[in-house]
């Protein structure tokens, strides 16, 4: 055990009951030493407590001594604190139990696993059903909005479409790319085998406009503006900003979430044109590069292959996914609680549960479009 | 009586911009020393620089006793009450009084819980320890961000406006726990403020500062401020009124 600069000794009182005399500096740094032996030595059942030796006295230690006379005394034993000087009795009496409530409880434990797994299920369904809640709001707001068009708020509607659509350009460029290129390589190993070279085009340019153009791009808008969207609103949440617009005499949905969704709408579709058209090329340089095939081949392999209804279901696709990833991450947003933390758990929540929306819309669609037979 | 702070020729802003300049003044040991000025006049700034979150754009700021104020790697001498409290927003008022006793001491959970609840009982919130900020008064924020600072028994505290956007009786409470702070814990604060009863309820010494003049104008103890001090900026200051215009 390391020296303490205070000292703890047992005496006896005059009736021959034990009392517990304190010395030297009673301070923090050594709160934990102080905290351990005067536990033990309360075990003990001491009458009294002397600190008639203190020579210092800290608010942190007072607080300490008053909580642990508080236990014992809940504990239905009497201790009483004597030989305090004038300065200490104040402290001690600043500190003192009778006072307040909570001086005995016990530290609050951490929730066991099965109960945050429990919370965890609670919160998963609670949050789909707010979502939908927030859908049928926005449907009639929308319903009021169309009929008023100039109660929504679209001066930000600009910077907004800047920040989803023309800022997005890089990345999704980029990742098209990469995706038709992997994508073309993988296939043209394959396809070479079999003589198939021919129909690398068709291989990439369906798989590409239809399925993963709208997908990768809905992912990349998620990650950026979805995430962006729900921290912002999140943000404006907890400082009473969103409280405030309602005072204000502007609806949120309309102030905030519908030039959002809108421009979403309206970027994401454009954002996807761009991946399909990169992607593709992608796809050409594979099929240039690997199979030496040459470009005028590709390209008419591609207008044979593709036609319109593949574009079209693929942008349709993408509007939907716009749609999901504004309603769900400004509802997230607007659902926060508490501070810097629910962001943070709002956001993620967002990000998260978009996806999951992209994949299930995605196997919709394509269910639907094959009942039609497009 | 001892000194516990030396500030000298100290000039304080941003970048190119001072903000004041020529300040200097000594506190002592257990005194409640205020910095008095209207909105804008560089308290803030000063308080900040005092306590090392700003550099000094000039002169220096000197602690006796308690060493320089070095940030990060000692605990914080220093207790910090914020003008905006500065609460962890998604932490009860517990978990805030915790944090600096679990980063700082070796405490086991419930005695730095104890030490936490102590504090909040001392500001008169353990009823509301597990209240988050946004759930309590504006006036307990500021309390709560008082037993926050008082977490480590610093030797010196520094409050930037403890009671204003208060009410009056709020606001008086406050000065009292202030007063009772400096009484029965025996320490030294600095405090910031544009509250007329506060300073003259609470403080000891004072010194006021003015952005116009780009320093301090008036120094002292308050009632003789608010009584003798000749300075119409001074007393336009205490009796409530506009400065009359000039330009
Ligand atoms: N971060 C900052 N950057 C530049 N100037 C600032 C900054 N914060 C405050 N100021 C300026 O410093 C002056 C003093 O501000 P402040 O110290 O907050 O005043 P007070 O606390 O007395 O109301 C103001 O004129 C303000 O415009
Ligand atoms: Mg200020």
């Amino acid at each position: 055990m390391t020296a303490t600069t205070f000292t703890l000794q047992r005496a006896t009182t005059a009736d021959g009951r034990l009392r517990v005399e304190l010395g030297g500096r009673l301070t923090l740094t050594e709160g934990a030493q102080l905290w351990r032996q005067l536990q033990l030595a309360l075990r003990e059942r001491p009458a009294e407590i002397d600190l008639a030796g203190v020579t210092r006295l800290d608010g942190g230690s007072a607080a300490l001594l008053a909580s642990l006379v508080a236990r014992q005394r809940s504990g239905g034993d009497g201790v009483e604190i004597v030989g305090a000087s004038k300065e200490a009795g104040r402290l001690l009496r600043l500190y003192d139990c009778a006072r307040g409530g909570d001086c005995a409880r016990e530290a609050p434990t951490t929730p066991g696993l099965l109960r945050e797994v429990g919370a965890i299920t609670h919160d998963l369904f609670s949050s789909a059903r707010a979502i939908l809640a927030f859908v049928g709001d926005l449907a009639a707001g929308l319903a009021a909005a169309l009929r008023r068009p100039r109660s929504v708020h679209l001066t930000e509607f600009g910077r907004l479409l800047e920040r989803t659509g023309a800022d997005g350009v890089p990345i999704v460029l980029l990742i098209n790319f990469l995706v038709g290129g992997i994508l073309a390589l993988q296939g043209a190993i394959q396809l070479h085998r079999f003589g198939g070279d021919q129909f690398l085009a068709s291989l990439v340019g369906l798989s590409i406009v239809r399925e993963l153009g709208p997908l990768m791009t809905a992912i990349l808008v998620t990650g950026r503006s979805g995430a962006a969207f729900a921290s912002e609103l999140g943000t404006m949440t907890v400082n009473e900003e969103i409280d405030a617009l309602r005072m204000l005499g502007q609806d949120p949905q309309r102030f905030l979430v519908f030039p959002r969704v809108l421009a979403l709408t309206i970027a994401v579709p454009l954002l996807t044109v761009l991946g399909n058209l990169i992607g593709v090329f992608g796809g050409l340089t594979i099929a240039w590069w690997y199979l030496r095939q040459p470009t005028t081949v590709y390209l008419q392999e591609l207008t044979r292959a593709l036609d319109l209804a593949d574009v079209g279901t693929g942008l349709l696709k993408s509007v939907s996914y716009a749609v999901a990833i504004g309603l769900i991450a400004c509802q997230r947003g607007l659902a926060t609680r508490g501070g810097a933390e629910g962001v943070g758990r709002s956001t993620t929540s967002a990000v998260v549960v978009a996806l999951f929306m992209l994949v299930v819309i995605d196997a919709m669609w394509t269910w639907v479009f094959s009942a039609l037979g497009w | 009586m001892a000194r516990v702070l030396e500030v000298r020729d100290l000039a304080v802003g941003y970048g190119d911009e001072v903000v004041l300049d020529e300040i200097a003044f000594d506190v002592d040991r257990g005194q409640v020393f205020a910095i008095l000025g209207g909105s804008g006049s560089g308290k803030s700034t000063l308080l900040r620089t005092l306590i090392g979150l700003q550099p000094p754009l000039s002169g220096r700021v000197h602690f006796t006793g308690i060493g320089p104020p070095a940030l990060a790697l000692t605990p914080p001498r220093f207790g910090v009450l914020f003008q905006s409290s500065a609460l962890f927003g998604s932490w009860t008022l517990l978990q805030n009084v915790l944090l600096p006793l679990q980063k700082w001491t070796t405490l086991p959970a419930d005695a730095a819980f104890a030490v936490a609840m102590g504090r909040l009982r001392l500001v008169g919130l353990d009823r509301y320890a597990h209240h988050l900020p946004s759930e309590v008064s504006g006036g307990m924020r500021k309390r709560a961000g008082i037993a926050r600072a008082l977490a480590l028994d610093p030797p010196i505290l520094f409050f930037d406006e403890p009671s204003a956007g208060l009410d009056p009786v709020t606001a008086a409470e406050l000065d009292e726990l202030i007063r009772a702070l400096s009484r029965d814990l025996v320490v030294t604060i600095v405090l910031v403020t544009h509250e007329l009863p506060s300073i003259l309820q609470v403080a000891d010494q004072c010194i006021m500062v003015d952005r116009a003049a780009g320093g301090i104008i008036a120094r002292g103890a308050p009632r003789e401020l608010a009584d003798r001090n000749v300075d119409a900026r001074v007393q336009a200051f205490f009796r409530r009124q506009p400065l009359p215009r000039t330009s």
